[in-house]
């Protein structure tokens, strides 16, 4: 394993010898092994514990420690449309290797097992998206490598944030921050004090990235825990296509995520942003899953830049996640693709902002949402077109599905629009899959179950669209996965 | 929710002012509630979601005189009240105070009882101790605590079971302008019996220019099968201040239908708050601004679905001019086991100037399946091509544009069936406009 992996994957290795190294320094905090234990809790020495352990430079730990102040000072939202209980901010340790890994597949979840079975995700795989400790190196990281290469060699840089801080102090100085400040919302403040890991990525003037990007290759980004910061820049006339997350459930035991992500594009950059979302939901019985709070934002800085946000999101037991774009540019160009499904107790109050800010910007939303069970689906979105916003244009559409007589579909779309020569256009629906559909799938011989997953798949088409190929694959399946028990 | 009383001179001058006393138990400790409760939140900020779009700075740097002695005796000619094809029953307040001599009262149809609220309680409060003794303890209810601490005049309006009123009632609220700048709230309890039907018109104007603040709360229920035909008419005086929340309640099989034109005021917000609470039960709303200057309003509108097979079609528009601006909610709310509903709603809006404002919010909250609802807005100009097809027929510019938006607004009245009202409203609608 290469040495600008090992800050991460290294405790994956010997759980025991990490455990027994947190317990020496925990009291200390002057040890420089890279990783182990923080104790639980939050305060000022924390986090510049955090950051010492980091290793990372005078400036950075006092813009986590501005953040850490400010933090203090906010009060925790409540505005969307959610039920989430009181988090114990001081019950969580925040910089920690991964939990008791199980040892071997057989300790996992038979369920999960069973989940990536009919998802075909490759023997290998499973184990890691599993998160057993393992230390065989699987193809991954040969291809995560070659990859490196090829990605050097068209001046792209692709590195976990932590090494971007000491490699490239003064392009993260410059962009970190600059897109979601450290004040901007509750829950990023916490991820601009605390956060652990996460991605970089900068495209230099006139670049097409050579390949499509994903944390998923990039083996030193996994396990980052629960405060990811990505931080993806594009100069002029660049390119780039970043995948997220995978697509099988990824066996995690953390009880909360606030990951920030921030996207710079310049003059005529290109950045194209997909998520598959998979965190562990909770059981049926609303047992247990993940809180998934996330703040995602692109800043089309230049002219006729574009951002394109595509998400899919089946798991997190509560989703509390706007992706938005800054239309600052003149004819720069948002867009929103989303597929929502909450099933069981599941909990999403997603949706986008977009603010124009430039002449002739466009803004494009396409949101689908899927409840069943006795799960709570809302989108929330706005739309803002400032004054200097000339010939600004939005479409939004939000469709949402019914599944069942429990659960709940909303939306709460905002417009403000202070130029009149705007155009800004919502259209929202509800409706359960038809009887009618349903008959007619029925009669030409196919099951209640693929019937509805057909449906679904129909219903959702406009977004998968938008995702890269082998991604739409397994978000079809993934969709599939997740309704099952839900008709009938 | 509730933030800490702020020291703004508004609120100030509601602790000052003496609540009207009724000698009705119930009734005066419903007022002292309430009061209590406005005085202990103040007047919302931009942070409680209903009034995200209404700030209430500036109001609450003011002062209001609570009512107006002179308005029993202010001279205000009875022509000015007219409205063509509404030609009923007529009750008339100036500044919130009754006018019997403006009023027109003898020969109420069979079947339609109609009387200032004072008298109403005076006679028999008991039937109205379900309305007014209510508890308003929502982060937006500010103004109508305050309404409920001081209304103690009125509109009592009931229909018998059965009984067909076929004359328009008028229902006429004035603001005057007298010294100083008064504060004035009214309650008006509306109740349609069994099968009943009524038509109904609103009418908010102004008499002179003065900045009076004015509070309607309005309770309508609808017994099953009944029949409402509300047309509101609100062209307050330009720098008036005009704040109404209208609820309605459908029980099974009643069919409601709302137009509301909103014209004057600086600030008017209007809530509208239904119940489709019975099964089979209609709800039509029907609504336009048409704003220019500084003037400011906000209708916020909330339909609750809870029966089975009710349906609800909305359709808003709005049209912003000078430094004007706009506000629409509009919120569709389907309740669990609510089968069978179908709910739509539509606001289309036109910014016709670089300074003017619209915001809008159309919202879907559902709780059962078996339910078709959907909502569209859009904020927008006038199409080009529909100006390009006027002015290729030689009209100019200006006029085409004139046309075009009165068009646009016209629309919400459409299906208004008293013709000489239609016709009346879209003339105020055009006169209104920014002139060709």
């Amino acid at each position: 394993m290469s040495s600008e992996h090992t800050e991460t994957t290294a405790p994956v290795e010997n759980a025991e010898v990490i455990e027994a190294l947190g317990r020496r320094y925990a009291a200390g905090f002057v040890t420089d092994i890279e990783t182990d234990y923080l104790p639980p809790g939050l305060n000022e020495d924390i986090v510049r514990a955090l950051s010492a352990r980091k290793g990372e430079p005078e400036w950075m730990t006092e813009w986590r420690l501005k953040a850490y102040r400010h933090w203090l000072t906010m009060p925790t939202p409540d505005w969307a449309k959610l039920n989430v209980p009181a988090v114990d901010y001081q019950a969580i340790s925040y910089y920690a290797a991964p939990k008791q890994a199980p040892k071997s597949l057989d300790e996992v979840d038979p369920k999960l097992l069973e989940t990536y079975e009919k998802l075909g995700v490759p023997l290998h795989e499973r184990a890691k998206l599993a998160g057993v400790a393992v230390d065989a190196v699987f193809d991954s990281v040969s291809v995560g490598t070659t990859f490196r290469k090829e990605l050097a060699a068209a001046g792209v840089i692709f590195c976990s944030i932590s090494e971007a801080i000491r490699e490239y102090p003064e392009l993260v100085q410059q962009y970190l921050g600059s897109v979601v400040p450290v004040g901007d919302n509750y829950f990023a403040a916490l991820n601009s004090a605390v956060f652990s890991d996460g991605s970089f990525v900068f495209v230099p003037k006139g670049v097409r990235c050579p390949m499509e990007l994903s944390t998923y290759f990039r083996i030193n980004a996994m396990n980052t825990g629960q405060f990811e910061r990505t931080l993806i820049i594009c100069e002029d006339d660049a390119h780039v296509s970043y995948l997220e997350g995978c697509t099988a459930p990824q066996r995690d035991e953390n009880q909360l995520h606030a990951a920030v992500v921030e996207l710079v594009a310049l003059e005529r950059a290109t950045i194209k942003y997909s998520t598959v979302q998979n965190w562990y939901p909770g059981d049926e019985n609303g047992v247990g899953g993940i809180y998934n709070f996330v703040t995602k934002r692109g800043d089309c800085r230049g002219h006729d830049s574009k951002i394109s946000w595509t998400q899919v999101e089946t798991g997190s037991a509560i989703t509390w996640k706007y992706p938005s774009c800054v239309l600052r540019g003149d004819r720069s160009v948002g867009e929103f693709y989303s597929v929502a499904l909450t099933h069981h107790h599941q909990q999403a109050d997603t949706g986008t902002k977009m603010i124009h800010l430039g002449r002739d910007t466009k803004s494009k939303i396409v949101s689908k949402g899927i409840s069943a069970g006795k799960s709570s689906n809302s989108y929330r979105g706005l739309v803002k077109v400032e004054k200097g916003a000339e010939n600004a244009r939005n479409y939004t559409q939000c469709d949402s599905l019914l599944i069942g007589k429990q659960c709940g579909a909303h939306t709460f779309p905002y417009m403000e629009v202070k130029n009149p020569s705007a155009i800004v256009e919502h259209e929202a629906t509800t409706s359960k899959i038809s009887d009618d559909q349903l008959f007619y799938c029925r009669a030409r011989g196919i099951g209640e179950e693929d019937a509805v997953s057909m449906i679904v798949d129909g219903f959702c088409k406009q977004v998968f669209r938008e995702l890269p190929m082998e991604f739409a694959v397994e978000a079809k399946k993934l969709l599939e996965v997740s309704l099952e028990g839900a008709v009938g | 929710m509730s933030q800490a009383a702020a020291p703004v001179p508004f609120v100030e001058a509601q602790r000052e002012a003496a609540l009207p006393v009724s000698g009705i138990a119930w009734l005066d400790a419903a007022r002292r509630d309430n009061l209590d409760a406005f005085l202990a939140a103040g007047l919302p900020d931009t942070r409680v979601e209903a009034f995200k779009y209404t700030a209430l700075r500036a109001l609450g740097q003011r002062r209001y005189a609570v009512g107006d002695a002179a308005a029993a005796t202010l001279a205000i000619d009875a022509a000015a009240l007219a409205l063509p094809g509404v030609d009923g029953p007529r009750l008339v307040f100036v500044n919130g105070v009754l006018r019997a001599d403006l009023s027109s009262l003898d020969a109420l149809p069979a079947g339609l009882s109609l009387q200032p609220l004072s008298q109403a309680l005076a006679t028999d409060a008991e039937p109205l101790r379900f309305a007014l003794a209510r508890a308003y303890r929502e982060a937006g209810d500010a103004f109508v605590q305050l309404n409920a601490a001081f209304a103690a005049e009125g509109v009592v309006l009931r229909v018998a079971a059965g009984a067909q009123i076929e004359v328009p009632v008028h229902l006429c609220f004035v603001g005057a302008a007298s010294e100083g700048d008064a504060m004035w709230h009214l309650r008006q309890v509306i109740e349609l019996g069994e099968g009943a039907s009524l038509s109904l018109a609103e009418h908010h104007l102004g008499h002179g220019e003065h900045a009076h603040l004015g509070t309607v709360v309005t309770d309508i229920s609808l017994g099953e099968r009944a029949k409402l035909q509300h047309v509101i008419l609100q062209s307050a005086a330009e720098a008036s201040t005009l704040v109404r929340r209208t609820g309605v309640q459908l029980r099974a099989g009643a069919h409601a239908t709302l137009h509301a034109l909103e014209l004057g005021g600086a600030l008017s917000r209007h809530e509208l708050q239904a119940d489709v609470a019975g099964d089979g039960a209609r709800l039509e709303t029907r609504g336009a601004f048409v704003l220019h200057g500084r003037q400011h309003a906000d209708t916020q509108m909330l339909v609750r679905h809870t029966a089975r097979n009710s349906s609800s079609e909305a359709l808003w528009r709005g049209v912003a001019d000078g430094r004007a601006r706009g506000v629409f909610r509009g919120a569709i709310y389907v309740a669990p086991g609510a089968d069978g509903t179908d709910a739509s709603l539509s606001n289309k809006n036109l910014l016709l100037s670089a300074n003017a404002e619209i915001d809008t919010k159309p919202e879907l909250e559902i709780h059962a399946d078996e339910v078709k609802a959907a909502h569209g807005a859009t904020v927008g100009q006038l199409d080009p091509r529909a100006l390009f097809y006027l002015r290729s027929r030689g009209i100019p510019e200006a006029q085409a544009r004139a046309m075009l938006t009165a068009a646009f607004c016209r629309a919400v009245l459409d299906d208004l069936p008293n013709e000489a009202l239609r016709e009346h409203l879209s003339d105020l609608v055009a006169r209104h406009l920014p002139q060709a």
